[in-house]
C-alpha cells in the first residue's frame, strides 16, 4: 500500500480522535477552552482553501467566529474604563462594549491574518485563583524569538471560562487601554469616547476594503 | 587636551543622567508622604479605595510590583512630556523612513539562518552584561545558566553562531538581565519617563542603567584596552556592531511596533504604558 496514503489515514484518525476527545472534555478546563480555538485558528491560517484570491474575508470571518466567543467583552470594557464605568449609562455601557469589541476584533484579527509566519503556540500551564479566576500561560514561538502571552480568564455564571485580559510580554492590554481611556475620559463624556472608537473602527474598515480590490487584480 | 568625541558625548550623557536622578529624587520625595494630592476625586489611588467600584477591576494575577503610578490612569510621572512627545515623533519617523526600509531590504537579502546566526553571535558576545547583573542581584542559578550557555554556545555553537544550549532548560536563564533591572531589583523607582532620540523609551533609572550596561559591554572593554581589530579602529568596530545589531534585531520584529501603534487610541500614551509595564514585569521576574 502507498505509504503516503497510510500516513494520511493515521493523521486523519488522530485528528478525528483528538477532535472527539476535545469535545468530550470541553467544559471546565480554562486551558482547553482556549487551546482548541487557537489551534483551530492556526489550522484556518494554514488552510490552502483561503489562499485563493478573494477568500481573505471568508478566512477573516472564520477566525472571527472561532475567537470572539472566548472573550467576555462586557468584563473587558468594565475593566478598561475602570473608575469611570459608573458614569456610563446602561445604553452607553452596551454601546461602548459593542464598539470596543469590534475595534479589538478588527485590529487583532487583521494582525493575526496579515502577519502570520508559521508561528507555533506552546501551552505552558494554568494557574487558578479562588476557583473563578485562571491564568493560562502560553509561548508564541517565532523564527528567532519567543513571546510570552498569558490569558486571564474568569468563570461566568454559566460555568464557562471567558478571557478578560491578555498579557503580552508582561504588558496587560486592559491596563494599557485603561491609561489611555482615563485621559480621554477626563476631556470627553462617555459618548465622546464611544464616538472616537466609532471613528477608529470606520477608518480601519475603509482601509480594509480599499486595498483588497488591488490585491485581487493580480 | 585631546578628548575622543564619543567619550565626551558619553560623559555629558552621564552627567545629565546624574543631574536627572538628583532632580527626580528631589521631585518625587515630597508628595509621597502627604497622601492624596490636591484633586481628591480623580487622583485617589486604586488600592486605598475600599469602595465597591475598585473590585470591578480586581485582578488576582496583577503582581503588586513596585509601582511609580502617579494616579490610577498615569503609570509614571512625565514632566518632560513636551520634549518626550517631540522625540516620540522623531523616533517614529526614524523608524518608518530609515530603520524599517533598511531592515526590510536587509531581510530580503539575508537568509533567515544568517540573520539568526548574527543574532546568536551578538547575544553570546554580550553575555558579560547579563552575567554581571545576575551576580549583583544574587541570582545564582541564572548566573550559572549564563556561563553554561556561553561555554556551550561558544564551543559547540561555533563561536556563538548556533544556540545548541536552547534545548537544555538549565542553560536558559529566565530573563535577560540589565543594570536598569538591577537598580529596580534593589528598590530604585523609575523616576520619570524620558524618550531619547534614537534609543527610544526610557526612564531616569533605565538611563542610568544604560550607562552601567555600557560599562559592562565587552565592546567598551575592548575599546578601553585599545585592541584594534586590524584595519578597523576599536570605536568603528563598536559602531558597526551596534548598527548591525539594530538592523538585524529590527528585521525580526517588523510589524510589532506598527501593531502596537495601530491598536492604540493615543500611541504616545500606549507606548509609555507598555514600556513601564514591560520593565516592571521583568524586574519582578
Amino acid at each position: 500500500m502507498n505509504p503516503r496514503f497510510f500516513s494520511g489515514m493515521v493523521l486523519l484518525m488522530t485528528v478525528w480522535l483528538v477532535g472527539f476527545a476535545s469535545t468530550a472534555m470541553a467544559g471546565d478546563d480554562p486551558l482547553s477552552t482556549i487551546r482548541n480555538p487557537i489551534d483551530k485558528v492556526i489550522t484556518i491560517l494554514n488552510d490552502p482553501q483561503y489562499r485563493a484570491p478573494g477568500q481573505e474575508s471568508r478566512q477573516r470571518d472564520a477566525i472571527w467566529d472561532t475567537m470572539i466567543p472566548l472573550f467576555d467583552f462586557m468584563e473587558i470594557s468594565q475593566r478598561t474604563v475602570a473608575q469611570h464605568w459608573n458614569t456610563f449609562s446602561k445604553t452607553e455601557k452596551s454601546d461602548f462594549s459593542d464598539i470596543f469589541s469590534r475595534f479589538l476584533g478588527n485590529i487583532y484579527i487583521d494582525k493575526i491574518q496579515g502577519e502570520y509566519h508559521d508561528e507555533k503556540v506552546q501551552y505552558l500551564g494554568q494557574n487558578f485563583h479562588e476557583d473563578i479566576y485562571a491564568e493560562v500561560k502560553t509561548l508564541i514561538l517565532r523564527q528567532a524569538t519567543q513571546i510570552p502571552v498569558n490569558y486571564r480568564m474568569l468563570k461566568n455564571n454559566a460555568g464557562q471560562w471567558r478571557i478578560y485580559d491578555i498579557v503580552i510580554e508582561g504588558v496587560s492590554l486592559v491596563k494599557n487601554y485603561r491609561s489611555q481611556f482615563a485621559s480621554l475620559l477626563q476631556k470627553n463624556k462617555p459618548t465622546g469616547l464611544i464616538r472616537i472608537l466609532h471613528e477608529k473602527v470606520a477608518h480601519h474598515e475603509t482601509e480594509l476594503v480599499n486595498p483588497q480590490p488591488e490585491k485581487q487584480k493580480k | 587636551m585631546r578628548c575622543h568625541p564619543v567619550k565626551s558625548v558619553l560623559w555629558i550623557f552621564f552627567c545629565w543622567g546624574l543631574a536627572l536622578t538628583c532632580f527626580s529624587c528631589a521631585a518625587s520625595r515630597p508628595p509621597a508622604p502627604s497622601g492624596p494630592s490636591s484633586s481628591p476625586g480623580a487622583d485617589a489611588p486604586v488600592s486605598s479605595d475600599p469602595g465597591a467600584e475598585s473590585s470591578d477591576w480586581y485582578d488576582p494575577f496583577d503582581d503588586a510590583a513596585p509601582s511609580d503610578a502617579v494616579s490610577p490612569h498615569t503609570p509614571i510621572a512625565d514632566p518632560l512630556s513636551g520634549f518626550n512627545r517631540a522625540m516620540f515623533v522623531f523616533n517614529d519617523k526614524l523608524y518608518f523612513w530609515v530603520l524599517k526600509p533598511v531592515a526590510i531590504g536587509y531581510r530580503t537579502v539575508m537568509p533567515t539562518p544568517v540573520r539568526k546566526g548574527i543574532k546568536n553571535v551578538i547575544t553570546n558576545f554580550m553575555m558579560p552584561i547579563r552575567l554581571v547583573n545576575c551576580l549583583i542581584q544574587g541570582k545564582g542559578a541564572a548566573a550559572k545558566a549564563e556561563v553554561g550557555r556561553f561555554l556551550v554556545n561558544t564551543t559547540y555553537g561555533i563561536g556563538g553562531l548556533f544556540n545548541p544550549a536552547q534545548n537544555y532548560p538549565a542553560l536558559n536563564p529566565p530573563d535577560e538581565e540589565d543594570f536598569g533591572q538591577t537598580l529596580g531589583h534593589y528598590g530604585m523607582g523609575n523616576g520619570f519617563y524620558i524618550v531619547w532620540p534614537f534609543m527610544g523609551p526610557s526612564t531616569v533609572r533605565d538611563t542610568l542603567g544604560a550607562i552601567g550596561d555600557w560599562a559592562a559591554n565587552p565592546l567598551t572593554i575592548i575599546r578601553l584596552s585599545n585592541a584594534d581589530a586590524g584595519f578597523l579602529s576599536e570605536s568603528e568596530t563598536a559602531w558597526i556592531v551596534r548598527g548591525v545589531d539594530t538592523v538585524n534585531s529590527a528585521s525580526f520584529r517588523i510589524g510589532d511596533y506598527e501593531a502596537l501603534k495601530e491598536a492604540a487610541i493615543d500611541p504616545y500614551e500606549a507606548v509609555r504604558d507598555a514600556y513601564i509595564q514591560h520593565r516592571n514585569s521583568r524586574i519582578a521576574r
